[in-house]
Formats: structure tokens, C-alpha cells, sequence
């Protein structure tokens, strides 16, 4: 069974008090299923997906490095594709799924990659390393066994500035179904 | 070499798994129940006087609670080395992203509203942006010191005639090098609380944080004992947010104070772009004396650098552009004249190298102009030359260990130089090295000592806490501190936990810079364990009723030499050792102060500032596409010696992050600005290496145990990166015989140098010089 969340409501309505003026924002209400959760909210209509999973939803796994799509810290796979939430409103992600890394497997044993990237060394600051393992999970899903170049091309959009890569390589190259 | 057992093993990170599953806390993440959100206002000229700031519609905004500017701060300077900037601009801003004011809201967004609301009065000052302009008689003053000098370096070892006159041949070339970010992924990042009694915690994402929360208590009027620092994980820092906190961190704590609420503040990447302290710029004038033989007679040295608006630790950094490379060789004669000066740019500061890489630069580049020019391979000039331990070098340097003749052997072995170099002229493939210095902690950059403490604790329960007062910043420290404490007590590291850094409980740490963690820290961790082992046995032996000598401590038990069966548990021993003392628990303290043969360097920065000096040589191997200029990397070998290497794995990390980061900054890296502002303030426009990038990476270790450090070991996290352009630069000579001699060697300037080698015209756009720093 689904479990249901309730996000809180507002209504819209401009106000003054002690001379200050303030708007009461249009408020839009969505239904994510986010880590296989359907969780609905009322969103300002700016609130990004990265500020929604993580302000709202605490999900803080999900990193915000530059909110504006380069460094892509910020990946989550939204309905089997990896994408930069900071680039997408909370909004676009009504009736999507959602996974992030704390949905990624079950907290205590791992998924594959997780592992893989802790063996390897291919973890220092961590910052970019949900993006870079959800990035590394849609390319699995979609190809088990790609080659170096489409590693790299999957990975192209996750920054990493302390490991130089080498060893995020060979971790998501150890799970492919030829690395296994 | 003595066996260890965990020592030298490649160890799994211990933090990798929370940061792999996203449960790490780093300063992104922190929130606080009314947790605010602040946000700073920032100058949008490079010199201005403030006339006026009204705040007035700024207060009124809906949803703010604090608005505050320097006014609201006791007026006092700060600084790392210098005491030249205020945390809140006080009547005057003096580059393009200074403070000026901030304020405190509900949201993000009502604070840059609110921010929009602000009016300044500013009254504009000329600017300048480069050294030459600054120190040009008539410049505008940008502090209160005579022609814009920060720091003035002056010396001459030996004699600079003599060894000029002793050359057979010398050399003379000017080098440029660039301004380039460290580029973590966190941005600066701070949460602000006051408690009643009007003590002021910060968590802040820091390299440094006891040095940190001083210089903050200093801003504040406060004692340090009214802040306390609680470091969360880092998202990198590479330099960044080390010695020189940014004012980001005060003035958090400035609002929260103001608001009577926590206040949280992170910085967009174009304030990090903008505000936050990066490599220092510099011009190197470089002359070097050469016999027919290859044996060096001189150098001397000229160096311009920008330092930007406020001193930071430019100081520290130019001493080290100064001095640093020339220890690589058996130099006698030297000669060098360094000027740091004010412009109205961004702030320089520390990254990874720390003002090494720009010497390194000139140094390695200028040593194979010189071979070539004598007709001398440049491996066999720098093994002539190459210093060796025993030696002292010419600024009073004493190598207790050295391994760079060996280095220089194994990397052109390993490489294939002999077969390699000069051969791949037709195909434009080239091969060059350079050998690379860098100190394990550094005597100057703090007044009162070098060295380091840490606690180790060892519970009734079984897990023992380890406490040290230095700074995991992603570089895997905790993960070697644990194996140290797991190789002396002989316990599994699965039951050893680095205890977070909190200045509250953590000892006086110094900080994450000068390649210092593992060499000073992992000693105050060896000896703070050894203390703990000592108390345990002491206790065991007294129950056991055996000598103290013939116990020992391995797999989580303390047991009889010889007779296993007679054995405790040492949580036995743990609980018991706790139920005598009254609750206290086994303790084990370890102070470690530097030898005193370590010393801060004289006016001329002469004298002996490490402990223990780490070597290498990197080689590189490209390829250039004469139609485009695109140089691309495409094999990739660094050797080290940095003593024992304590984790493998782990080592492997910091050289291909190291290196991949060098090559970053020898071909595209660049931060570009027109009249002091940033055009490329983002990592679209600013591009640091992707996986694209990276060549193969291989990576090999001398290990020649050093007599100081923890099981011998030196530094490695910064040295990885101080020499990758220079190689880099050989390896293109080598390929298509052109010098490039300013950073980053991007395609306009390769083709450039190609065309003007060829003889052909360079036509202007590409001939035009790219936003040179100097």
C-alpha cells in the first residue's frame, strides 16, 4: 500500500501588518512519488525539484552545488532519467517518480554501486557523489554493459573535483555486467 | 621495513559509506528550528567610498528580521596574516563582490529582495587592476601602505655575480601565471545560533576551524571562548576555506545576534566566483646560470603578483613563489626580489600549492629552455642537480629524507623517457617532466608553533573515539588517523570513530593546509594512541599480575607474550579501568610539537620551516593538433616520494585528483575579468575538468621512510598538483618545439606560438592577450 503525505495548504490573499506589505503566493499542489513514497505539497510555483526534495521533503542526500545545471550534484532519476532537479520546478514533477539516493537501496546492505564506489576509493568529499551514482544507475538501467565512452558520456554532466575520476570509472566499470 | 598490520593497506575511506548512501551532514544541509536565511549585499565597484546606506525599505520588507552593516559591528580589521579588511566594509569597498551589508529572512528570496532594497551612496574611486598599474607612481592608495605593497621580499644567498660569472651559458624568460578557482562543490556555507548567554555556534564547512573561530572572535570583540566552531563534513575545500575565513562566517554570526534566531548563509557560485579567495597571479622573471656540464651556478628570481584587495594569506603565499622550488636542486647562488601587491581585484588566496606551482612553473619550464639550449636531456640536468637527503638547501631547508634522484630514475624508466622523448616530433606527440618540492606543514604560517594534539579514548563499551584538532576535509585523514590508532592498540578499525571537530571539545588544531594532516596530525594520533596502550597495559598487567613488558595488545585484546589463553578483552579492561577512576575513561593525550631544528624563516626567508619535505617528479605525454592548437593529455605518470605511504588507496586519490586538477590549470582554467569583474563566474564559462578530460593516470611511490613522521610518512595533498604545467609544457615543447610561457595553454595561445614559430602573422584576435593577470 501507498503511504500518503499531506503537504500544507495556503490560500492566496495579499495582507499589510505593522506597515508591511506582503503577497501570499499562488501555492500549486503536487503529487510526487518520490523514493516510491507518493508525497503531495502545495509548492510556490518557483520552488525547484532540488529545493522541494530537500526543504520539503528532507531529503538532503540530494547535494545542491551551483542551482544552475553544471555541476550536477544535484541528479535524481525522474521517471528512469537522470536529471538536474535544480534545473526543474517542483512543479514539472507532478505525477513523476522520483528516486534519489536514499531511495536507491535499502540503507543498510547498499546497491551495487554504492558499494563499488566505497571500495574503489572513488568517494573523497562525497559532494558528488549521489549525483554521480544516480547519473551512473539510469545509465545501468537502460544499458548493463556499456563501454568506457558511454560511461563517460553518462558522467560528462557530474563534476568531481577531487578524484579526477579514475576511480568513479573503474567503480561503475566493476558493476557493469561485464566488470561483475 | 617493520611489519605492520594496517599500516600501508589500501583501507576503505571510514566516511565514504554515509557520504555514498547521502547521510552525511555537510554544511548545506544544516537546519535549525526559525532557522533564517541570510543573504550578503555586495559592492558592484572595484573602489568606492560609501557616502550612505539606508536600510530603512529593506527592514520594512515583510519577513525580515535583520539588516545589518558595519554599524552594526565593533570596526574591526582582521585577517590572516594581515589585519587590513573589516567583515562589513567600513567607508570605502575596494573590489567588485565586497561586503557592504546582509540581511536575514524568513526565505532565500525575501532576503534578496530585500537585499534589492538596500540603497548605497557610493562615490567612485579610480581602480586599478594590475600590479604594474598599482605600484605606478600616482595610483590610487588602496590601503593605507605606500604604493599598494603587501609584501616585499628581498634576498641574496651566496653570490648572484659570482654564480652568473661561474655559468657558462644563462638563460633569462618571463612567466605567466594565471588565477584560477579551487573549484569544491560547496559553496561556502554557514549556520549561525546564539544561546541565551550570548555565545555564538557556527557551523560552517572549514578547513581550519579553531583558526577560523579565533579570527572570528577577533571581528567580534568577543574571547574565542564565546565561539565555538562545529566543522560538518566538507563538500571540498582544496585551500579555499582554510587559514582565511571569509567574512561570510562573521557576519552569519553578526545577523544572529541581530535577529535572535539562527541564521543560515550560502553562497551562490557567483559570489564564490566573485568573493571567495583563489590562486594568486603572478609574473616570474626568471634567470638561470648553467655550466656547459649542466651543473646550475645561479638564479635569480623577480616576482610581480597580484594579491587583489586584502592581504588574506598573500603574504604566506608569495613567500612560498619566492622560495619553494629552488630547494629542489643544490643551488648556492640565488637572488630574489618578490613584490605582493594591492589591486581592486577579488582577494587571492590559498590553493593546493599554496603559491608552489607558480615558482614550480618557471623553474621546470626554464630548466629544460636551459637543457636544450646546452644540449643536455633534461632528466640528466636535474639529476645532476637534484638535492639529496643530508643536504641543506641554499634556504637553510634540512632534508632528513630525500628521494628525488630516485624519483627522477623510476619515472623515466616507468615512462619509457629515453625511448619516448624527441620521438614524436612528425606526429606531434611529446613527452616532458618536472620534478616537483612541498613541505609536510609549514613553521610560518602560524606565529606560535607547528605541531598537533589529539585524544584517543577508549570506551567501556569497546568503541574507541579518536579526537584529533585537525581537519578530514574529504583528503581521507580521519581514515589514516584510524588506521594509525588501529595499528598501535591492535584493534579493528570497524570499532574506532573520528569524533566530529568541535573547537568546543576538539584540541587547538592548526588547520588542513601545508600538506600538514597526516605528517603532524598522525603523529599527535600515533602518540595519543601509544599514551592509551600504555595505560591499558599498565591497568592489565596490575590485574593479570604480569610485567607491563610482556603484555601486548592485538585483535581487541591485551594478553600475555607468548601465552594467548592468559588474555582480557580490552573493553575489559576498558570498564574496569573506568569503574576505578570514577567514570573516567583511559584517556590517551598526544601532544607533538615540531623539533626545534624547525624554525620561522628570517626577514629573508631563510630557515628551516618543515619538518620533513616531500619530492616527486610527474610526466606527461600529449598530443597537439597543429590545425586547432588543442592540446590533449594522453598519458599521465606521477611519482612520489612522500615516505611511507600510510593508505595506498587513498594516495592513489589524492594523486589523480591532484594531478587531474594540474591539468585544469595548465589548459583551460582561468578566471576571467574585465575592470574587476568576473565574466566567467560559473562552471559553464569557467570549465574545470570532466570526465573527458583525463588521460590515463598512473601513479608510483619511493617509499624512503622518513625519520619524523607517523611510520615515516610525508605530505601528498598538495604536492600532486605543483608540478602537472610544467610537465605539461614540456611535453608540448617536445611535441611541436613550441615555449608557451603563460598559463593556461588554451588553442588560441598554441596556435599562436605555432604561427609565430612558423613565422607567419598572428592576426590580432588571436594574437590579443587574454585578460593576463599582470
Amino acid at each position: 500500500m501507498e503511504k500518503v503525505r499531506t503537504g500544507k495548504q495556503t490560500g492566496r490573499a495579499t495582507s499589510k501588518r505593522r506597515g508591511q506589505t506582503f503577497k501570499v503566493p499562488k501555492m500549486h499542489q503536487v503529487r510526487v512519488k518520490v523514493n516510491g513514497t507518493i508525497q503531495m505539497a502545495s509548492v510556490k510555483p518557483e520552488m525547484t525539484l532540488v529545493d522541494f526534495l530537500r526543504d520539503s521533503l528532507g531529503l538532503t542526500g540530494t547535494k545542491k552545488g551551483c542551482d544552475i545545471g553544471n555541476c550536477g550534484a544535484c541528479t535524481v532519476i525522474m521517471d528512469g532519467k537522470p536529471v538536474n532537479s535544480c534545473l526543474i520546478l517542483a512543479v514539472e514533477a507532478d505525477r513523476k517518480t522520483i528516486l534519489t539516493i536514499e531511495g536507491l537501496a535499502d540503507q543498510s546492505r547498499g546497491h551495487p554501486l554504492q558499494k563499488a564506489f566505497v571500495e574503489h576509493g572513488a568517494i573523497q568529499c562525497g559532494f558528488c557523489t549521489p549525483g554521480m551514482i544516480l547519473s551512473a544507475k539510469a545509465l545501468l538501467d537502460q544499458n548493463p554493459n556499456p563501454s568506457d565512452e558511454e560511461i563517460k558520456e553518462a558522467l560528462a554532466g557530474n563534476l568531481c573535483r577531487c578524484t579526477g575520476y579514475a576511480k568513479i570509472l573503474q567503480s561503475v566499470k566493476s558493476v557493469t555486467r561485464q566488470g561483475a | 621495513m617493520e611489519k605492520h598490520s594496517v599500516i600501508g593497506k589500501r583501507i576503505i575511506n571510514v566516511e565514504a559509506w554515509d557520504k555514498a548512501t547521502g547521510k552525511a551532514i555537510y554544511g548545506i544541509d544544516m537546519k535549525l528550528p526559525g532557522m533564517l536565511h541570510g543573504k550578503i549585499l555586495r559592492s558592484p565597484f572595484p573602489h568606492a567610498r560609501i557616502l550612505h546606506i539606508d536600510t530603512s525599505k529593506a527592514e520594512k520588507l515583510f519577513g525580515v528580521k535583520a539588516v545589518v552593516t558595519a554599524e552594526d559591528t565593533p570596526k574591526i580589521k582582521y585577517g590572516a596574516q594581515v589585519n587590513d579588511e573589516y567583515p562589513l566594509a567600513v567607508e570605502k569597498v575596494r573590489y567588485i563582490g565586497d561586503e557592504v551589508a546582509a540581511v536575514a529572512a524568513v526565505d532565500e528570496e525575501t532576503a534578496l529582495e530585500a537585499i534589492g532594497l538596500i540603497k548605497v551612496e557610493y562615490e567612485e574611486l579610480p581602480a586599478v587592476f594590475s600590479p604594474r598599474e598599482a605600484l605606478a607612481p600616482g595610483a590610487p592608495q588602496i590601503h593605507d601602505v605606500a604604493n599598494n605593497v603587501v609584501t616585499h621580499i628581498e634576498f641574496e644567498r651566496g653570490s648572484i655575480q659570482e654564480g652568473f660569472e661561474e655559468a657558462d651559458h644563462t638563460f633569462e624568460d618571463t612567466f605567466l601565471t594565471s588565477n584560477v578557482h579551487q573549484g569544491y562543490l560547496e559553496p561556502h556555507v554557514c549556520l549561525a545560533q546564539v544561546d541565551g548567554g550570548g555565545k555564538i555556534t557556527l557551523w560552517g564547512s572549514l578547513q581550519a576551524p579553531a583558526r577560523n573561530r579565533d579570527l572570528i572572535a577577533r571581528v567580534m570583540n568577543l574571547p574565542a571562548s564565546k565561539i565555538r566552531i562545529i566543522q560538518t563534513v566538507v563538500g571540498g575545500g582544496f585551500g579555499g576555506k582554510a587559514t582565511q575565513v571569509i567574512s561570510l562566517y562573521p557576519i552569519c554570526a553578526f545577523l544572529a545576534l541581530k535577529a535572535g534566531s539562527p541564521v543560515h548563509i550560502l553562497n551562490s557560485w557567483e559570489e564564490e566566483f566573485a568573493a571567495s579567495r583563489s590562486r594568486m597571479p603572478a609574473e616570474i622573471r626568471l634567470k638561470l646560470g648553467i655550466k656547459r656540464d649542466g651543473t646550475f651556478t645561479a638564479k635569480e628570481l623577480n616576482i610581480l603578483a597580484n594579491c587583489g584587495a586584502y592581504a588574506g594569506t598573500g603574504p604566506a603565499v608569495v613567500s612560498t613563489t619566492a622560495t619553494r622550488a629552488t630547494s629542489l636542486y643544490r643551488f648556492q647562488n640565488v637572488k630574489c626580489q618578490a613584490n605582493l601587491v594591492y589591486t581592486n581585484l577579488t582577494p587571492i588566496g590559498s590553493y593546493r600549492g599554496y603559491g608552489n606551482p607558480q615558482l614550480h612553473f618557471a623553474l621546470e619550464s626554464m630548466i629544460d629552455i636551459a637543457a636544450e639550449g646546452i644540449g643536455l636531456d633534461p632528466l640528466d640536468v636535474r639529476l645532476k642537480n637534484a638535492i639529496k637527503a643530508g643536504d641543506t638547501s641554499v634556504h637553510g631547508w634540512v632534508m632528513n629524507s630525500c628521494g628525488l634522484t630516485e624519483c627522477l630514475q623510476e619515472a623515466a624508466r616507468k615512462s619509457g623517457w629515453k625511448e619516448k622523448r624527441s620521438k614524436g616530433r612528425e606526429e606531434s606527440r611529446g613527452i616532458g617532466l618536472a620534478s616537483m618540492i612541498h613541505v609536510s606543514g609549514n613553521r610560518a604560517v602560524y606565529p606560535f608553533f607547528d605541531g598537533s594534539a589529539a585524544y584517543v579514548r577508549v570506551n567501556p563499551h569497546g568503541g574507541i573515539d579518536l579526537i584529533s584538532g585537525e581537519a578530514e576535509i574529504g583528503q581521507g585523514s580521519n581514515t589514516v588517523f584510524v588506521q594509525i590508532v588501529a595499528e598501535v592498540l591492535g584493534v579493528p578499525i570497524k570499532d574506532i570513530r573520528p569524533i566530529p571537530l568541535d573547537t568546543d571539545h576538539s584540541p587547538f588544531g592548526l588547520g588542513t593546509f601545508a600538506s600538514r594532516v597526516t605528517t603532524l596530525g598522525g603523529k599527535a594520533v600515533q602518540m595519543a594512541a601509544e599514551d592509551a596502550k600504555r595505560q591499558l597495559l599498565e591497568f592489565a598487567a596490575e590485574r593479570m599480575e604480569i610485567r607491563v613488558d610482556d603484555l601486548e595488545c592485538s585483535g581487541g585484546h591485551i594478553y600475555a607474550k607468548g601465552s594467548p589463553a592468559k588474555a582480557m578483552e580490552i573493553k575489559e579492561v576498558a570498564k574496569l579501568a573506568l569503574h576505578s577512576r570514577g567514570g573516567a575513561p583511559i584517556l590517551g593525550v598526544g601532544t607533538f610539537v615540531v623539533p626545534p631544528t624547525v624554525v620561522v624563516p628570517d626577514q629573508t626567508k631563510y630557515g628551516n620551516i618543515s619538518m620533513a619535505y616531500s619530492f616527486g617528479v610527474q610526466v606527461a605525454e600529449v598530443k597537439v593538433d597543429r590545425k586547432t592548437g588543442k592540446v590533449e593529455v594522453i598519458n599521465f605518470l606521477s611519482v612520489h616520494d612522500s615516505g611511507t605511504i600510510l593508505n595506498p588507496l587513498l594516495s592513489e586519490g589524492q594523486v589523480e585528483g591532484g594531478v587531474v586538477q594540474g591539468i585544469g590549470y595548465a589548459l583551460f582554467e582561468e578566471i576571467v575579468r574585465q575592470e574587476g569583474k568576473v565574466l566567467n563566474g560559473n562552471f559553464t564559462d569557467y570549465r574545470i575538468p570532466t570526465i573527458y578530460d583525463i588521460p590515463p593516470i598512473s601513479s608510483a611511490f619511493i617509499e624512503v621512510p622518513d625519520p619524523c613522521g607517523p611510520f615515516g610518512a610525508k605530505g601528498l595533498g598538495e604536492i600532486t598538483q605543483v608540478p602537472t604545467a610544467p610537465a605539461i609544457a614540456n611535453a608540448i615543447y617536445d611535441a611541436v618545439g613550441v615555449r608557451l610561457k603563460k598559463l593556461p595553454f588554451t588553442p588560441e595561445k598554441v596556435l599562436s606560438a605555432l604561427r609565430e614559430e612558423r613565422g607567419t602573422k598572428v592576426p590580432d584576435e588571436i594574437k590579443r592577450s587574454s585578460h593576463g593577470p599582470v
